[in-house]
Parts: structure tokens; sequence; C-alpha cells
């Protein structure tokens, strides 16, 4: 049994303008102790998809199970044993965390709400500070004390106070400087083999989710595009946008970013007001044809383990 | 450490440290007022009439039935200051519950509580406050509380703007995510963010209860058995020809204490304020 299944998930949100589409339809399985890297432009619905999954936002339409259990109609009360087994890490540092708790009354606010001791809660904070690299004098102080890397930090020590099977990382190196983005993501690697936990690393910057991630799934207006193993993907992408995505990325050798076969993708996003009938990516694809406007593609195998949604791969 | 931070800050608007000291030097005053003046201080102690400075044992001079002013005005300052604090309280109360469950739910609750809100700011304020008292009657409860029904609008438009820029932040998100309760997040998370522009604004109300209550007591629709100090401004009107002292130094002492409480607004707004704060 998957950690987590995505069955047909939409969300929608009703706003001045209409309705958005943010996801649309969207099924994807996460197993247990494996790293899944959600990626795609801005806009294209990867952070609602992991918000939908927190229940941050509301649910349209499909199921979401975390081991078995369809969490998608269950009210506050009874989503408390799913908010054991799945917790977030936000991407902004400087707003994850109240300004004004101290670093200490934040990361414990998981145990106090599940109705710990105050001893156990005190104990528990200074291992979580431990683990995440942080002295234990931290918990007195408040979060303007500390630079995004800590705050980070104190951010993935509030996430696995109760232990969680599965994190949903919401961009959490976004932020960051590039000098301490590989500090973050070693300690989420080295979290991971100390306790088996999964993620779901949404990104928009491919090179820490080749880095990271076990499996990706891309993301193109709310829909899947493709989802694979990682190397997979890398190295033989089969959905036009896909190859366009990882053909934007900039490469750090010259002559190999010269000789690289390149895919220059052609307009704008759509709206998710009005999304494209048919395939979602058919206005900007490069081999789009008549069957693309009028049927949308389901994910299919594509050979090599990966799925894809095209009608011509 | 922070509270230190705090003081400096605030100290540093010289206006808003010399409010501070003179609110301080009144409220001792009205703390210490049975000790300096153990009688009664509507009581008949000498000629009427006399002004300021002509019987050295009546500094301030008495009024036309020949109470001693001086012992009014620090008796006076305990009932100002008292009706000032609770209805900026009463106020305060009903502005912040009112404001956070409308900028947090938003929604039909927010339509309706705005909606609410500006009913209330559609009527003239002092013939409103006048209204509640002659329904309810002249005691310094329902003074207080017709106040506090007058003045909290404001505050829940002020607490509700912050509500609704505080509700998506990431860490209510992350909170929403552990699964706290609603109660818990407004009252525990997001309210003590929202506070410092509140704080400002319930000191200008303090001020403008003053006002409002010395508005009712010169009108005669003050408690007659509290020594306020607009009821003195109040009682003097029929002799502001011949003893103008008795109107005027009442009034002074409302004027000072209003002007020392803007004071200390502004300075708590230059304290509190996040854009001047550096992260």
């Amino acid at each position: 049994m998957s950690l987590l299944s995505l069955r047909d998930v939409h969300v929608r949100f009703n706003t001045a303008a209409g309705v958005v589409r943010a996801v649309n339809g969207v099924s994807l399985d996460l197993a247990v102790g494996e790293t899944l890297g959600l990626v795609g432009e801005s806009g294209c619905g990867k952070s609602t998809l992991g918000k939908a999954i927190m229940k941050l936002v509301p649910i349209a339409g499909g199921e979401i199970l975390v081991e078995g259990i369809d969490i998608a109609p269950l009210d506050r009360k009874q989503l408390t044993d799913m908010r054991r087994k799945v917790q977030m890490i936000f991407q902004d540092p400087y707003g994850s965390l109240n300004p004004r708790s101290t670093v200490g009354r934040s990361v414990a606010q998981p145990m106090v709400l599940a109705g710990w001791t105050a001893e156990a809660t005190a104990t528990r904070v200074e291992t979580l500070l431990r683990w995440v690299g942080l002295p234990t004098d931290a918990k007195q102080r408040y979060p303007h004390e500390f630079s995004g890397g800590q705050r980070q930090r104190i951010g993935i020590a509030r996430a696995l106070a109760l232990s969680p099977r599965l994190i949903i990382c919401d961009e959490p190196v976004s932020a960051l400087d590039v000098s301490v983005r590989a500090q973050v993501i070693n300690l989420l690697e080295d979290l991971k083999g100390e306790f088996g936990v999964s993620y779901l690393f949404i990104s928009h910057d491919l090179s820490v989710v080749e880095h990271i991630a076990d499996r990706v799934a891309v993301m193109y207006l709310g829909t899947l595009a493709e989802v694979g193993g990682r190397d997979q993907i890398w190295r033989s992408p089969q959905h036009p946008y896909t190859k366009a995505l990882l053909a934007a990325a900039p490469v750090a050798n010259p002559r190999l970013a010269r000789t690289r076969p390149r895919t220059v993708l052609q307009g704008e996003l759509p709206s998710p007001l009005d999304p494209p009938a048919g395939c979602p990516f058919h206005s900007r694809c490069p081999i789009a044809q008549d069957r693309c406007k009028a049927e949308r593609p389901t994910l299919r195998p594509v050979g090599g383990g990966a799925l894809a949604a095209c009608h011509f791969v | 450490m922070q509270r230190l931070e705090f003081i400096g800050r605030f100290a540093r608007n010289r206006g808003a440290l010399i409010g501070a000291v003179l609110i301080l030097v009144v409220a001792l005053m009205a703390l210490l007022a049975p000790l300096f003046f153990p009688v009664d201080p509507l009581r008949i102690v000498g000629q009427p009439e006399l002004w300021p400075g002509e019987d050295p044992d009546f500094p301030l001079g008495t009024d036309s039935l020949g109470r001693d002013m001086l012992s009014m005005i620090v008796h006076g300052a305990r009932a100002t200051l008292l009706i000032g604090l609770f209805a900026s309280a009463v106020a305060t109360l009903i502005g912040v519950s009112v404001g956070a469950t409308a900028g947090y739910f938003g929604g039909w609750i927010d339509e309706i509580a705005m909606r609410a809100a500006e009913l209330f700011q559609t009527i003239p304020n002092l013939i409103f406050v006048l209204t509640i008292v002659v329904i309810l009657g002249s005691t310094l409860a329902n003074i207080v509380i017709a106040i506090g029904i007058v003045s909290w609008t404001p505050i829940a438009r002020m607490t509700r703007a912050e509500f609704l820029a505080l509700r998506d932040r990431e860490f209510v998100q992350a909170c929403r995510a552990m699964g706290m309760g609603d109660f818990r997040i407004i009252a525990g998370e997001i309210l003590p963010n929202a506070l410092p522009p509140v704080i400002v604004l319930s000191s200008l109300v303090v001020a403008g209860a003053i006002l409002f209550e010395s508005a009712v007591s010169f009108l005669g629709l003050g408690d007659p058995n509290v020594a306020s100090w607009g009821r003195l401004v109040g009682d003097g009107r029929q002799l502001i020809r011949s003893s103008w002292y008795i109107c005027a130094i009442p009034g002074v002492a409302i004027m000072i204490t209003v002007l020392c409480l803007n004071l200390i607004g502004d300075g708590l707004n230059d304290a509190l304020n996040p854009k001047l704060r550096d992260r």
C-alpha cells in the first residue's frame, strides 16, 4: 500500500473573475521511504496540491488516501491522526514562524496540541533542536534573531515533532541563499536516512529536485504531464513539456549547453481561469495536432516505468 | 531585553515621555486622593466663590456652593480616569472580538459584522451616548457602557484589517496544518501580532472617552454622586461671566489629560510600528 495516493484530485477557487481550476484531476502515488519531486513552473498548481494534501485548501473532488484512509471528507477532529502522519515545511522561513513566539513555543506546539506533558514536551523540543543542528538555548529566542537557514531548520524541527511518515516540502530552499541551500538539503536527506520519513518535494528548481528526488512528477496547468523515475525523466523525457522544461534549465558547462537540443516554448502559460479544452498543453506544444484540441490525454505508460499524458509519445 | 528596547523607542519620542510622566502624576493624584483630602469633596467647607489664591486654605478657590476646588479636582481625577480606562476597555473588548471574528472567518460573517459597524458609525456619537445614558439611567457604569458601545467601531476595523493581512501567513497555515482550532489560532497566534496598532487606538479611545464623559456631565446627564471633571465644568457654567475659573480649572485638567493621552498614543505608535522595527 502506498503511503500517499491521490485519485483524481480537484481544487477550485472561486474568485471575482471566475472559477480557478488550480488542480485539475491529479492522480499520484508515493511509496514509503520515497522522495517524490513535484516540479512545474509558477502557477501550475504544485503548491496548491501540497496544501490540498494538508487540507489547507478546500478539496473540490477526488480522493486523498493516507495509508489507505481517504482524508478528503474528514473534519478537523477526525484529521488528528493524519496530522501526526503528514506534516509540512513551508517556503518562506520568515513567514512560517510566529514572530511573537519564542522558537521553543513554536516547536512545542504540535506536542502541546497532542496533549503531551510539559516535561515531555520540553525534552522533545531539545531533542528536535539538536537533530536539526541548533543550539538548545535557541528555544528562548525569537525568530528574528536567526538567519534564513536557521529558521528553516526550526521549521523542519517543528514538522518532525510528532515523527511524521510524510513531510510535504513546499519549496523549502527557494528562499534561501545558495550557500545555505545545500546544508538544508543535506539535513533533509540525513533525517530521511535516520527516520525513514518520505518527502513530497515541491520545487521549481530542477537541480535541487534532481539531487534529492527518487521519482519526479511534472505538473502543467493543474494536471500531471509526466511521472517517472528521476534518471528516466532526466535522461529521456517523453512529454514535450518535460523536454522543454529540462531544456530551459541552465547547465554549468557552456560547451554542453551549446550542443544540447533546445526546445523553446512559444506563448504564455494559459490562464487557469479558462484552461484550453483537450490537452492543456496543446496551445504551446511543438507537436500538437487536431486531436490534442479535442481530447484530453490521460497518463499512460511510455516505457522505462514512466507515465506521460500525451497522445503522441 | 525586548521590553527595554520597547521603552527606549517609546522614550525617544519626547512628547510621549512628557505625556506619560504627566499621566502618571494624574494617576498618582487619583490614587492618593483620599490621603490628601480625606473629607468628601462634595461637602461645603468654606465661603462660596473664593478666587484661587484668595484664601491659602483653598489654593484653587471654592465653587458657587463653597466646596474646595482642589479637592474636587483631585477626586475628580479618579472618576475621570476610571471612566476613560473602563470605557476604552469595553470598546476594545467589543472591537477586537468583532474585528477578529470578521477578519479571520471572512465571507458572510465579515459582511454582517462590517455592516453592523457601519450602522453604528452612521449615528452621531454624542447623541448616541446621550440616548443610551438617558435610556439606561445616569450611573457611572451605564456611562462607561454607553461610551464603549459608541467607540468600538474603529477598533473593530483596525483589528479586522490586521487579521486579513495575517490570516494567510505561513505561520498560521502551519498551525492549521498541525490541527490547531480556530479559537486558539485567533487568540494565541494572530492576536499577539495584530495587537500593537490596536493598543495605539485604544489609548486614543481613553482620551475620547474622557471627552464624552465630560460632555455628558456638562449637559447634566452625568452621575450625580460622582465629582468628575466634566461635571465641575457643567456646575460652573452659570457663573462663567463672573467666576470663570470654576469652569476653567477642570477644563484645563481635561485638556492636559487628553493631550497627554494623545501624546502617549503617538509614542506607542512609534514604538510598536512594525515598519520602523528592524528585522
